[in-house]
């Protein structure tokens, strides 16, 4: 079997024990059991990970770079998610249903991603301790997060998407082009600019 | 037990629990509330305790913005509904929760939720499907928001969910479709050609 850990650092085996420490108790050992399901797949900058209409075979964590998730609507394209290291990225319910995405995945850095394939999934949950476990709380926490994302794209202000963002993710306006975060939080590019400025003079 | 038969029914399209198992593992747990028309289930700034299952009757969710209510999930017998977040993370609820007819649920309070899972490998199964299966629903509803026009919307729901456009108010609806009230009503134009399309097939 293809064995990632071999390839995995030091510094990332450590980033991903955190990680799922988050959940629950785990021990460096139960990591890499864990790891032995995995693969690292690795991408340039502006490759496809995902088209619309594949079915996505992998849930995935970004362990290093930055991948933007969209969706064509007419000629334009609507971001979703802008992941960087520690999130999950990839087409939720295709993965879950075997289905073809709607959805398309492409990375903006050059990209590592660790990731698990559907069926190697089914396997490490069955047969991995705990697996069950950890595979509710990874999803429920997933589930929150997209929760708390629609909730403040409906209920909060333009304004407050933009400062609440740029304050929480300083380092975002560096890495990400403009046109990408504002689709993100639904600002039309013109009034990002304009809102850019807010944030200069505030400091 | 009678009662949470729709219960029972809706965890065995996930995964095979006999009665047995449902009456040795749930039952314990399972407390049957009743809510009159307009009462809250849950109120906004409260922590969500409970996972509900309707079993009869009709629910939403809505947050306020303003003086506006927005409703994020309206609900009929056999869903779920409750404030996810907020019973996940143990922090207070932007949401609140009101039952829009007289509705009859089935409730599991957190703890005892946590411990059914910790106690049983199949339980703790059945919970990660079910959330898979919210999940997928969240994020389909998700997708539908950004890539539908509001007509497609409109008729997509009304195909699918015909017998709320009798039971739900039509200002629900509206914010839950994301548009305008007045919107909501020329839409309601549209709706007559569409049940005579639909009839006439």
């Amino acid at each position: 079997m293809n064995n990632p850990i071999q390839k995995v650092t030091t510094r990332s085996l450590e980033f991903i024990t955190e990680y799922l420490q988050r959940y629950m108790q785990m021990t460096k050992d139960e990591v890499e059991l864990l790891l032995q399901y995995c693969e690292l797949r690795y991408f340039d900058k502006k490759e496809i990970i995902l088209k619309e209409g594949e079915t996505d075979n992998y849930f995935s964590m970004v362990v290093s770079g930055l991948v933007r998730k969209y969706i064509r609507v007419k000629k334009n394209e609507v971001i979703l998610q802008l992941a960087t290291e520690g999130h999950m990225v990839h087409s939720e319910t295709s993965f879950l249903t075997r289905t073809p995405s709607l959805v398309e995945l492409e990375t903006l850095e050059p990209t590592t991603i660790l990731s698990i394939r559907y069926d190697l999934m089914q396997e490490a949950l069955a047969k991995y301790p705990n697996g069950e476990r950890l595979g509710r709380l990874i999803l429920t926490r997933m589930y929150i997060k997209k929760d708390e994302r629609k909730h403040d794209r409906a209920a909060k202000t333009m304004k407050e998407r933009f400062l609440e963002y740029v304050t929480n993710h300083p380092h975002m306006l560096q890495r990400v082009p403009q046109k990408y975060l504002a689709s993100y939080l639904n600002i039309k590019p013109e009034t990002f600019s304009r809102l850019k400025h807010l944030v200069k003079e505030k400091k | 037990m009678n009662t949470a038969k729709p219960f029972l029914s809706y965890l065995q399209k996930f995964v095979n629990l006999t009665d047995a198992e449902f009456e040795q593992l749930l039952m314990p747990v399972i407390k049957f509330r009743n809510f009159a028309k307009k009462e809250l289930l849950t109120k906004a700034g409260d922590v969500e305790n409970h996972f509900n299952f309707i079993i009869q009757g009709l629910i939403r969710k809505y947050y306020t913005k303003g003086s506006l209510e927005i409703n994020t999930q309206i609900s009929t017998e056999g869903h779920i509904i409750h404030c996810q977040e907020s019973y996940h993370s143990r922090l207070p609820s932007e949401y609140s929760i009101e039952a829009i007819e007289p509705s009859k649920v089935v409730s599991i309070s957190y703890a005892d939720l946590e411990e059914v899972f910790a106690a049983s490998k199949k339980m703790e199964h059945l919970g990660r499907l079910v959330i898979t299966s919210t999940m997928v629903l969240k994020d389909r509803w998700q997708i539908q928001m950004v890539k539908m026009t509001p007509r497609e919307r409109f008729l997509n729901f009304v195909t699918k969910n015909p017998e709320m456009m009798q039971r739900v108010p039509q200002k629900f609806l509206a914010s839950y479709l994301n548009f305008k009230p007045e919107t909501f009503s020329r839409f309601n134009h549209l709706l007559k050609g569409h049940v005579r399309a639909v009839h006439s097939l």
